[in-house]
């Protein structure tokens, strides 16, 4: 762990061509970071993380840009790969900290649909960013050990996403964002959605390896849903073992604001994710959704958190992990109350399936509730592998491998079910198909 | 040997407890046999460690399928092998869709994909015979099946994975009569050359409508009376007790 940035956050923001506005507030993360400690297991979303939060390489050298860019048939075969099951009405390719390519249907750009990079953003929509950025996540944190690491990210971010629908329009196909990592940097992105009055959008966000080698990467995401807006959102980690990924999102809903969120972690050795949504204003409705599996040494930790602040609002947490080998998973969830949020529901799931006794599983749901007239509830499971579906299964000469695929799937069936896009869902399937198998 | 499953001198224990004590007992392929005894004879055991139940011992004796020794084989290499067996309490999977299971159980049966109209043809065949209705394939494996759906589900799993040996755990018990015959039926249609079963029950009953052509009686752990299907209307007549003593006399 480190206890000066890697770079200078004011020479940061002339080096990348920022206004004057981004500088301050780097420079106030950066004041953060310098006076909150690291954080240890006494630190709430790292009761379980803070021992793997030691062996990640934060001295790497911060990733800048090169201003590459990449004809489409050019793009990392992972991308490729991927671009070949999906049907995107647009999408953007991050090589590390370098957009290298970037499409959108012609008719959402006419409708004033934006997909590009935050820093063109900065410079063909400034008030946009400016009103919107660090809004979600602040610069200037509390100052607690919580705040270190969006202290960083807040301080050093050199890349990352903005995507805009304004007031009204509907982009019916998804569109998705593609981060390669490569090996030997630090990569710190930032990225904002911004859906205006009723926009509606599907948005995925996949992290990926193109190598075997080791990489960090810290990602901050915010989501603004202004009233009736509608989005669902996907992020979705499927790096090499090697990767450390520690990710926070926190969406702010207004009014009749709707969310669904999935977040999946499958590769990396550590993925740390913070999914987080406040809800602002009367009948808004945050759905989110987890699916994570653990194989080998990998360790994947996962904190929801549900911050009721308005009246008549509904958050349902649903959340599933599954381990095999000697892998951790962790899920944490706060549901918290504020005096003002009456007739509230608030639901928290948690359900883990463990395939083998050297796995490690913990599972901590926790209701923090300051009003009296709400429905909430939490409940968690930790099984393992039922021996009793196995056998039957083998009876009918299916190996056990593929038994054992068979339950997961059948295990996270119902929370894939949920996730309105279709492609992605089968996708992670597969992932988690092959991860099974290995 | 070839064209039967023999059990040689077969011992089992459970949890400590010796349960088969030197079982012996041949079924060749092209019939039909019963397997009755009183309860705790271990019927259901024989059946389960025939099948592979890792959570039986087996102390000492052989199974041979065809000649070969499969007493070491997994479940699923003794399944692709050509070994059926129908639970006596089937088991519920959640989220596993009945044609799905099927069709994968039906890949590793034939070692390949099997051609999807042939599958269907298989689905559809086997649930007509059983007077089922397709709407079974698209429900979870067993998941809120009544008991007398679960048996019938094994006997459609035996119809579209059509094994050479066959053994039916009490698929009577807990049937009513009309369930029975359905059963019964799909049991029949398999019969021929290519196809054996070894029919566990504890009753007469199942017997009228699947007529054995050997019976076998287990008490304590062996196999201690064989004879043909007169042998079951005996049993039915007289209960255990004469061949109790008869066993002990001897």
């Amino acid at each position: 762990m480190i206890e000066v940035l890697p770079a200078n956050p004011e020479k940061l923001a002339e080096r990348l061509g920022e206004p004057g506005w981004l500088k301050e507030a780097r420079k106030g993360a950066a004041a953060v970071f310098k006076a909150v400690p690291w954080p240890d297991r006494k630190t709430e979303p790292w009761r379980y993380a803070a021992g793997r939060l030691k062996n990640v390489p934060f001295d790497l050298p911060l990733a800048l840009p090169k201003e590459r860019s990449l004809s489409r048939d050019a793009l990392p075969a992972v991308v490729r790969k991927r671009l070949a099951d999906a049907d995107l009405a647009g999408f953007l390719v991050f090589l590390g900290p370098d957009l290298v390519y970037a499409e959108l249907a012609p008719e959402l750009e006419e409708k004033g649909v934006v997909l590009t990079s935050l820093h063109q953003a900065l410079r063909s929509h400034p008030e946009l960013v400016e009103a919107n950025l660090y809004k979600a996540i602040p610069a200037r944190q509390k100052g607690n050990a919580e705040d270190k690491i969006p202290a960083l990210a807040a301080a050093l971010w050199t890349y990352g996403a903005f995507v805009y629908v304004p007031a009204g329009v509907e982009v019916e196909k998804p569109l998705a964002a593609f981060f390669v990592s490569e090996a030997e940097e630090l990569e710190v992105s930032r990225t904002l959605i911004l859906l205006d009055d009723h926009a509606r959008l599907a948005y995925a966000e996949e992290h990926l390896s193109e190598s075997e080698g080791e990489a960090v990467h810290v990602g901050m995401t915010e989501l603004i849903l202004r009233p009736g807006a509608r989005l669902v959102h996907a992020n979705v980690q499927t790096k090499n073992r090697a990767s450390h990924h520690l990710y926070r999102q926190r969406a702010l809903l207004e009014k009749d604001a709707a969310l669904k969120d999935l977040a999946v972690n499958l590769g990396a050795r550590f993925a740390l994710s913070e999914v987080g949504s406040e809800l602002l204003g009367p009948g808004a409705d945050s759905e989110m959704l987890g699916v994570y599996f653990a194989a080998g040494d990998q360790h994947h930790d996962h904190y929801t958190l549900q911050h009721h602040v308005a009246p008549h609002a509904r958050s349902d947490v649903y959340y599933k992990g599954v381990a095999k080998d000697e892998g951790t998973i962790v899920y944490q969830g706060l549901i918290k109350l504020e005096p003002g949020a009456q007739k509230t529901d608030a639901y928290q799931t948690n359900r883990n399936l463990l395939l083998s006794r050297k796995a490690r599983v913990e599972s901590v749901p926790q209701l923090e509730i300051a009003a009296n007239d709400v429905r909430c509830s939490h409940g968690s499971s930790i099984a393992p592998i039922d021996e009793e579906q196995l056998f039957y299964l083998e009876t009918r000469g299916i190996p056990r491998p593929s038994a054992e695929n068979l339950l997961v799937a059948a295990f996270l069936e119902d929370v894939l079910g949920r996730v309105p896009l279709e492609n992605l869902a089968h996708h992670v399937a597969r992932v988690i198909e092959e991860k099974v198998r290995v | 040997m070839a064209n039967r499953l023999e059990i040689q001198d077969l011992w089992v224990s459970h949890e400590g407890k010796t349960i088969l004590k030197g079982v012996n007992l041949v079924l060749p392929l092209g019939e039909v046999h019963a397997l009755m005894g009183p309860n705790g004879a271990g019927k259901s055991t024989l059946g389960k460690v025939i099948a592979g139940d890792p959570n039986y011992q087996v102390e000492k004796g052989r199974i041979l399928l065809d000649g070969e020794d499969i007493t070491e084989l997994t479940p699923d290499e003794r399944a692709r092998k050509g070994l059926f067996l129908a639970f006596q309490y089937p088991v519920e999977v959640p989220g596993v869709q009945v044609a799905n299971f099927l069709r994968l159980a039906l890949k590793e049966r034939l070692g390949q994909e099997p051609p999807i109209a042939e599958f269907y043809a298989r689905l559809k065949e086997a649930i007509e015979l059983l007077d089922w209705d397709e709407s079974v394939l698209s429900r979870y494996l067993n998941e809120g099946f009544s008991g007398g759906e679960k048996k019938k589900n094994e006997i459609l799993q035996l119809l579209v994975l059509r094994p050479r040996y066959a053994i039916l755990d009490e698929t009577d018990s807990g049937l009513d009569i009309d369930a029975l015959k359905v059963v019964a039926r799909g049991v029949n249609s398999m019969r021929g050359p290519e196809f054996a079963a070894l029919v566990i029950t504890h009753y007469q009953r199942l017997l009228n409508y699947i007529v054995p052509d050997v019976v076998h009686v287990m008490m304590d752990g062996r196999v201690v009376k064989t004879g043909g299907p007169e042998l079951a209307l005996e049993l039915e007549k007289r209960g255990y007790d004469w061949l109790k003593a008869e066993v002990a006399g001897a």
